[in-house]
């Protein structure tokens, strides 16, 4: 039957060759848009975020910092595996404004425990961190971006901190290029010693941006963020726990709400695709209604026409993603250049290329069904006489 | 395609079939009590004003609609007590049909179209092969396997219908106005040919036609008149 199949796939595809390639390119349109805002969305949230590891930050913002002291309060908490904190130095490369470096001071004993799964941490690399106070570990991703080697000494620009030279100007060496344990972590970035950083800031010492944590295995994370939001409830530091992937959501949703913007974008393109290609069909099987007719007469199941439908659908959306995921990856390098700034790490992720395939499978059947339903109860003997 | 078969096998018995159609908030009846026999072999034609019922038989005996009482039977085995899979099942396996507007693929070659109930027969590509080039040579096509539809005349698609009909051996054939179509040369071509199936390889074939010179090459014609044949019309051919 698959023979069978495929000979009437193809001659339902290629009777009207202009009508189907118009669907392949209005389905292939769909998925280029979703692609790219998918794309763009997760290399703006972070897509190496993870949902099992939290974030304790301050309650009023993300621009508060909390006292450095909570870390000890935080590995002592009951289902702490272990805890570590980040504070963003929020610079750029010194010299040109526009060109805004991810740079975080770290503690990198206890950072290396909680983003072990997500980093590659040499011992060689960190032994020369640690040998070195203005050593700074930079992301493989953002060497490669800014063309830095292990050696080369870097000057960041701060637009906030002012060390105590009198300048926002921090000078550090590259140790160590880092590298993540998987090629679509997101390595556009560089880490410092916050020992170094706290020692040399003006003010804010002793403060941090935020702790990162990874739960013992088995805690309830609800539970944990709750029993730790409660502990500082009374301090002068609130905080405010949650995973890391609402996290980033949230952080982001300072700017914009990304997410609505692009699930409101792509829901648009979809429904107007699926009303699209849902319409055609059903005119489709309405012209065809006498050779369904004639199918059945020379034996043909419903079943096996109904499958030819779905199979129709199937086809024009796969070449429709097809084509989607060429324009995305064509677009993609353009559009990661021109938006280095905002996303600086621009690519499909495994995620939005799986959820594409699925959506594809998806709206083929739902566009498929009416139509392949039709084509099921249509009475021979009513289709015979159908002009 | 061998398709002979022995006396009454396939004899196809109608015992006292009603039949009507809903029209708007009424019923048309087509048949009350028809009852009518065709042998295993035979060659029948019937005529009839339209809207006699002439096509309504065809398309009861080949099980593609459904009567209101009565029975319809082919070989003893009852069609309107089967399932609709058992009937596509049996449909496939004893009953041919050709359209007056032969009711080809338009995107799929003579070949190809000949192919399809082939397909349904669990033969091997290269059985299916050499089944289409006997039946297209059969019906004076083999030079024109790979055309399609469009590129070929009335008269031609209508033997690849006749092709398409017989590719899986079945025993029937059910022809409604196989020449409405053509022009007389063509219609007598393909009369011809079917004369050349009920004589030569045994099929029993019911045609239905408006064409009187049609019914020479049938063994017999029934004249069809508001669901009921008529006695004084019935005439034995040849």
């Amino acid at each position: 039957m698959r023979l069978s199949s495929s000979m009437l796939v193809r001659q339902n595809l290629t009777r009207k060759l202009g009508r189907s390639i118009l669907l392949v390119i209005c389905i292939g349109i769909a998925f280029f848009v979703f692609g790219v805002l998918s794309s763009f969305r997760a290399g703006f949230e972070g897509s190496e975020a993870r949902s099992e590891r939290l974030v304790v930050v301050s309650k009023i913002g993300g621009n508060e910092t909390l006292p450095l002291r909570y870390l000890e309060t935080l590995q002592g908490t009951e289902g702490v595996a272990s805890v570590t904190h980040i504070t963003r130095l929020r610079a750029h490369v010194a010299g040109n404004e526009r060109n805004i470096i991810g740079a975080n001071a770290i503690d990198p004993e206890s950072y290396a425990k909680v983003y072990a799964d997500t980093y590659v941490f040499d011992p060689a690399m960190m032994r020369a961190l640690a040998d070195n106070r203005t050593g700074a570990l930079v992301g493989r991703q953002l060497a490669a971006r800014e063309n830095w080697a292990v050696g080369d000494r870097i000057t960041l620009t701060s637009f906030v901190h002012t060390n105590q030279k009198g300048t926002n100007d921090w000078s550090f060496e590259v140790v160590g290029i880092l590298e993540g344990t998987e090629p679509t972590v997101d390595t556009n970035f560089l880490v410092v010693r916050y020992d170094y950083f706290n020692a040399a800031v003006v003010r804010g010492q002793d403060r941090v941006g935020l702790f990162g944590l990874k739960p013992a295995p088995g805690t309830d994370l609800d539970a944990l963020s709750a029993r730790i939001d409660a502990g500082f409830a009374n301090s002068a530091a609130q905080t405010r726990t949650q995973n890391e992937v609402a996290f980033m959501s949230a952080f982001l949703q300072q700017f914009a709400d990304v997410a609505l913007i692009v699930n409101l974008i792509v829901s648009v393109a979809f429904a107007t695709i699926l009303l699209i290609v849902a319409n055609t069909m059903i005119f489709a099987i309405r012209e065809r209604t006498l050779e369904i007719g004639v199918l059945k007469v020379l034996g043909f199941s419903g079943g096996t026409i109904m499958r030819v439908v779905l199979t129709e659908t199937l086809v024009l959306f796969g070449a429709g993603l097809a084509l989607g995921f060429a324009l995305t990856a064509a677009a993609i390098p353009v559009l990661g250049d021109a938006l280095r700034s905002v996303v600086p790490d621009l690519y499909m992720t495994p995620r939005v290329i799986g959820t594409s395939l699925l959506l594809a499978i998806v709206f083929a059947l739902l566009t498929g069904f009416l139509p392949a339903l039709k084509a099921l109860r249509l009475p021979i003997a009513a289709a015979l006489n159908h002009r | 395609m061998t398709g002979t078969s022995s006396a009454g096998r396939n004899t196809i018995e109608l015992q006292g079939v009603s039949k009507a159609y809903p029209i708007g908030k009424s019923h048309v009846t087509i048949f009350d009590n028809l009852t009518m026999t065709i042998e295993d072999g035979d060659f029948l034609a019937i005529m009839g004003p339209s809207g006699s019922g002439k096509s309504t038989i065809l398309n009861l005996i080949g099980g593609i609609d459904t009567i209101d009482a009565g029975t319809v039977s082919v070989g003893g085995t009852a069609l309107n007590r089967m399932s609709p899979a058992a009937l596509t099942r049996w449909r496939a396996a004893h009953v041919g049909f050709v359209f007056q507007f032969y009711n080809l693929m338009p995107m799929l070659s003579a070949a190809e179209n000949v192919e399809l109930p082939l397909l349904l027969t669990g033969l091997s590509r290269a059985e299916r092969r050499k089944r289409i080039a006997t039946i297209l040579d059969i019906v004076g096509l083999s030079d024109r396997a790979d055309h399609l539809p469009s590129e070929l005349s009335g008269g031609q698609q209508q033997r690849v219908g006749i092709a398409r009909a017989v590719a899986s051996d079945p025993q029937i054939l059910l022809c409604d106005e196989p020449t409405g179509d053509l022009d007389r040369k063509s219609a007598d071509e393909i009369l011809t040919l079917l004369q050349l199936l009920n004589s030569q390889l045994g099929k029993t074939i019911l045609m239905v036609t408006h064409d009187e010179s049609a019914t020479r090459y049938a063994k017999r014609t029934l004249f069809l008149d508001k669901g009921r044949f008529v006695p004084d019309e019935v005439r034995q051919c040849a």
